[in-house]
């Protein structure tokens, strides 16, 4: 038998849609309590993420290991027989050897460009229920963070600072559908826009349409007035694929970011931008192909029998 | 009655948003991974009367709006998670082979569940969301969908001894 509702229910009902309206009407028209509201739930929330991502860590690499286990299946079989003797010691310094790697790409690649950074720890990951991409940062304004800095991984760009909270910092990643940089093409300077696609391919929208770009060629951040949102000479990625159709006002083409979004440990907001321009000083290096030995055999021929 | 029962549902709502918040957020699954506050929440309002439902989604639609990941303006879960938790409460509400049949409960909470993501996605369009390509959501949409058949079987039993804590002890 289905329910036929009472004028009380209906009553009930009604007085809640007009308050969720209400919300979203007060929300678009940036009314402070709102925005005051979420702070103070991010305020509350902070300690108990900081806790979870101490205690989950063990767990955080198991579930990324899984995941990742078909795509990188011979690198782990290396890893298992290399690492086999320290199995044990790793299981517990394996997070932390993470971090320390990450920092260690972080802190050279802000030494090489002269940025002031502020390294903090990724507590939380973005729910996707609401299709954005983000990270909790585990430091916030006490440390010096500001909204709309720029937020950087070992290898490049991670995002950008959304909201700051006193201990803590909402990043949104490079990878979000919202996300939008101003790039320039190493070398040539060529500039275009780079937007997140969700994944770590993003969409670049070159300005001018009579320039020539090839798959390999290396983003690098134009940076912003005053570094901010961006500062100068950050690297983004490469461009995998062009599309040069006739019919199009742009160019366009697709770029893999140098960034693994789903390895995210450690971060660096850049609290303060370079003197001087870097340029094009941190291009990572492109890999060095291993060279494969060969064997070269000469055979002789022997002389034919005699009979 | 009512009071009483609103008065030990919200602990148990905090400390599932707590739980979503600070343990599930943490794992970076594949496909997008699932919302055991928002799986939560679909389960009590399909056992539970129409008001009561109403009144959980807009307590788990405001929680929603405010986490720090939600991308909308305020109020834009809470419109969604008030709708659908109504709407799945409506539908079955007195019919006891629903309420009574897990198989079923599930089947409401799944396509809620996917009502809810879709209404965000066009709602979103509406109020100028960044939700992605038509891909990425397909792709997540689909994610979300296969998780919350995943999870809801596992968690059932549980929501619904603590439903059952809550609205059948007598004061």
């Amino acid at each position: 038998m289905r329910y036929g509702g009472g004028s009380r229910t209906r009553l009930l009902l009604i007085v809640l849609i007009v308050t969720s309206l209400f919300f979203i009407t007060l929300d678009l028209r940036g009314v402070s309590i709102l925005n005051g509201a979420r702070q103070g739930t991010q305020a509350f929330l902070s300690p108990f993420q900081k806790a979870g991502n101490v205690v989950l860590s063990p767990f955080k690499n198991f579930v990324s290991d899984v995941t990742h286990l078909g795509r990188t299946r011979n690198q782990l079989e290396k890893l298992r027989a290399d690492n086999a003797k320290l199995k044990a010691n790793l299981l517990n310094r394996k997070n932390a050897d993470s971090q320390l790697n990450q920092l260690k790409g972080i802190l050279d690649l802000a030494g090489k460009a002269s940025y002031k950074i502020v390294n903090a720890r990724v507590i939380s990951q973005g729910s996707s229920q609401s299709f954005s991409q983000t990270v909790t940062i585990d430091a916030g304004s006490n440390a010096g963070i500001k909204k709309n800095m720029t937020v950087l991984s070992q290898t490049g760009i991670a995002g950008v600072v959304k909201d700051v909270y006193p201990t803590s910092a909402l990043v949104m990643l490079a990878t979000d559908p919202s996300f939008k940089i101003g790039v320039r093409i190493a070398g040539t300077q060529q500039i275009g826009i780079l937007s997140g696609r969700g994944s770590r391919s993003g969409s670049l929208q070159l300005l001018d349409n009579l320039t020539t770009v090839k798959p390999g060629d290396v983003l690098l951040a134009r940076g912003s007035v005053a570094n901010r949102p961006f500062v100068p000479g950050v690297p983004v990625g490469y461009v995998t694929s062009i599309d040069n159709s006739a019919g199009e006002i742009a160019q366009n083409g697709a770029v893999r970011y140098y960034t693994n979004f789903s390895t995210l440990g450690v971060l660096a907001v850049v609290v303060g931008g370079p003197v001087n321009n870097p340029g094009d000083a941190l291009i990572p290096p492109k890999p060095v192909p291993t060279p494969i030995p060969t064997v070269t055999v000469y055979v002789t021929p022997s002389p034919s029998p005699t009979k | 009655m009512l009071t009483r029962q609103i008065s030990l549902s919200a602990p148990i709502i905090i400390f599932i948003y707590l739980f979503q918040e600070a343990v599930v957020n943490q794992f970076k699954l594949p496909g997008g991974g699932f919302s055991l506050f928002m799986i939560f929440a679909l389960v009590w309002a399909v056992i539970s009367a129409p008001e009561i439902a109403a009144l959980t989604g807009f307590a788990a639609g405001f929680l929603m709006d405010l986490s720090q990941s939600s991308s909308g303006p305020v109020g834009q879960w809470t419109l969604i998670m008030i709708l659908v938790c109504y709407g799945v409460s409506f539908l079955g509400y007195g019919d006891g082979s629903i309420n009574g049949n897990p198989l079923v409960v599930i089947f409401f909470v799944v396509i809620a569940s996917i009502s809810a993501e879709i209404f965000f996605v066009t709602s979103g369009a509406l109020l100028g969301v960044a939700t992605g390509s038509f891909g990425q959501i397909f792709l997540t949409l689909i994610g979300n969908t296969l998780w919350t058949v995943v999870i809801t079987p596992i968690v059932l039993p549980v929501f619904s001894f603590l439903h059952k804590l809550v609205f059948e002890t007598r004061s």
